[in-house]
Order: C-alpha cells, then structure tokens, then sequence
C-alpha cells in the first residue's frame, strides 16, 4: 500500500503517541529520562532488508497483532546486544557487561518487551478507538536479519516491500538503545489509515 | 540471465528472492527461516546461490528466486546456460530455523522450505551432498565456487561450519 503525505503524517503522529507512552514506562522502570526519536515510515524491499538489518547480535521480543483483526502483522521490541545487556544489568543491579545472557535475562528483557508493547498499543488503541492486542511474547537473541526476515516469511501477505514503523528509545544515562517497530499487515495498515483519517475528519 | 561478473571483482551479496551465477565468490547473512542453496558444478568451477523465503509461489512469477518451487528450474536453466549440465551439479543448503518459537501455529516455515527444496532436488535428480538446517539459530553463509564450492557456515551463536 503507498501512503500518501497526510497518511504518513497520520501515522507517524500514531507511533508517537504509541512510543511516547513506551518510553514512560521505560523511564520508570530505569528510574532515568528516556528519549524519544521521531518515528521513522520506511517502505524496504525484501532484498535490502540486510541494509537495515544485517548480522548484528539483537533481542527481538516479537508480538503478533490480535484483537479486532486477527493475524494482523506484528508489534517488536528490539534491542541491540549490547544495549540488552546494560538494560537487565540495570535491572537486576549487575556491573558485568563481559557475562553471556542467561534465561534470567530472557525473563527480563520478554517482560521489558511486554510492558512496553502494552503501554504502545494501550496508548493507539486509546487514540483510534480500535483494538489491537498484542500476543503472548516470542524472544529470539540472534542475528537481526534472521529474525526479522522469519518474521516476514510469516506475514499472510506474500510482501516484496514492508512498510517498517520504528521508533528509536534512548537512556543516555545507561547508554541503552531500543526501537519499537511494527510491521503491520495491509488490512492492519488500511483500516489505521482509515481510523485516523475518520479522526482528523471529525476534528 | 543473471549477470556472471560481481561488482567491483567483491563477494556478490544475495538479499532475500535474490540469486547469483558465476565463480566469484557469494553470500547470504542472517538466514532464518530462509534457505541458502548452492548448485555447483565441479567440471566447470561455477554455481549458483539463491536465497528463498518460501515454498510455493503459487502462480507468482514477478520474484522467481523467492520462491523453492520457481527459484529450482531458474538455477538450472541459468547454470545451463553457463555450459554446466543437471547430471553433473551438486546443492548444499543452510537455514530453515525457527527462531520464534511460540509463533510455530501455522507449521514451521523453515521446516516446510528445506522439505520442498529437498523434494524439488530429488525431482531433478540432483544429490543434495551436505546441509546445515533447522534449529533456532541465524546462520550466514559464503559460497566459494572457485574452491571447489565449499560453503562456510557462521552461526550467530559465534560457531562456524564448512558444507
């Protein structure tokens, strides 16, 4: 689907509101100030996914999109390996950054991943007056590009472009790094454009 | 027909639908629930890589490369271009991982790539002589066809192989 101006506009002002919310709760679990980029709409073709994504170690916590519309894309909290491990030493009120990650950690970051998918989709569905509900949560601690093209290979639509929205989150004070992007289905993507077009209408 | 030369005499880098023919080096990173397959002719030093996402194209024809059931004939018609006859090449593949685990509802697309693949490479006739698939690891892979077509595997896990 090609978005027109407005619709990229409607979106972006979306993912803001949604990844403002997120990095409130970030901030509050961190007990330091979070900020927030503005949101970015790419539209990549599969091939150059690995341009954007390539071999770097990465925590994904992947989140299908249920609720009014079922199988709708999906909702990820993505953390860089590094930054991952600063978020739980954080947590858990650890120093070491040489240690390897341990299902403590999983348990960390999955839930650091819930909380904020949550408060990202709390936050849109508040301002769109429509659902959407993320699944129970998937880790994988791996290479980008392999879990974010799996991610793809299981989309419903048979996709040569996504329409990738990401939102960067930053702690300086904890030098932690985290997006939230969402890869939506076209049916999710037309009925958003429609709700916030409905919106603006009404104002 | 895919271009035989890489640019600038570089490893060529094959994203995902994409694919490759000629001696030069080539490569695909981060390989999920994607395969990267190898076709290879040892007479001659030239092969193939493709990087399929899925099994079946139903009917699609825009991205043959994407897809385990287009991207099998399109090797082996390129390759024969190149002089290299179906009797005489060899595949190897990596990848088909599930790294999501809970999101195995709708059969596990990685399984269901490597199986096709599988099953297209004996419908041809071509002996599928080593692989590194499944599990829940990433994996980037380096073609060498003027090496005797050796692939080495890197998984994200920081272990490497050779096929």
């Amino acid at each position: 689907m090609k978005l027109s101006t407005v619709q990229t506009d409607a979106i972006q002002e979306l993912a803001n509101i949604g990844a403002a919310h997120a990095a409130t709760t970030l901030s509050t679990m961190l007990g330091s100030s979070v900020e927030m980029s503005v949101p970015a709409i790419k539209a990549i073709d599969i091939s150059e996914l690995g341009t954007y994504m390539g071999e770097e170690s990465a925590a994904m916590v992947a989140f299908e999109l249920q609720g009014e519309i079922q199988h709708g894309g999906y909702i990820i909290f993505y953390i860089t390996k590094e930054s991952s491990i600063r978020l739980t030493n954080t947590m858990l009120g650890l120093t070491d950054m040489n240690r390897s990650m341990n299902e403590m950690d999983e348990s960390a970051l999955i839930e650091v991943g819930n909380i904020m998918v949550s408060a990202f989709l709390d936050a849109t569905a508040e301002l769109l007056g429509f659902i959407m509900l993320p699944s129970p949560p998937a880790l994988s601690l791996d290479m980008a590009h392999a879990a974010m093209s799996s991610l793809i290979a299981q989309m419903g639509d048979d996709v040569n472009e996504v329409l990738l929205f990401s939102t960067e989150l930053i702690c300086e004070e904890h030098k932690i790094d985290s997006d939230i992007i969402m890869l939506p289905e076209s049916k999710t993507l037309e009925k958003i454009v429609e709700m916030m077009e409905n919106m603006m209408k009404g104002v | 027909m895919a271009d035989p030369v890489p640019p600038n005499g570089q490893t060529a880098m094959i994203g995902i639908g994409e694919y490759r023919v000629g001696s030069f080096p080539m490569m695909t990173i981060g390989l999920g629930s994607c395969i990267g397959l190898t076709l290879y002719d040892d007479s001659l030093k030239v092969g193939a890589m493709v990087h399929i996402m899925l099994p079946e194209s139903a009917g699609r024809e825009d991205r043959p490369g994407k897809y385990a059931d287009t991207a099998i004939p399109l090797l082996l018609k390129e390759l024969g271009a190149h002089g290299c006859k179906s009797r005489s090449l060899v595949a190897k593949m990596a990848g088909g991982a599930c790294m999501f685990e809970y999101f195995g509802t709708n059969l596990n697309i990685g399984e269901r790539n490597a199986e096709k693949v599988r099953a297209l490479l004996k419908e041809h006739n071509i002996p599928l002589i080593k692989e590194d698939v499944g599990g829940k690891v990433g994996r980037s892979v380096t073609f060498h066809p003027a090496s005797g077509g050796k692939v080495n595997v890197r998984r994200a896990d920081g272990t490497t192989g050779v096929l």
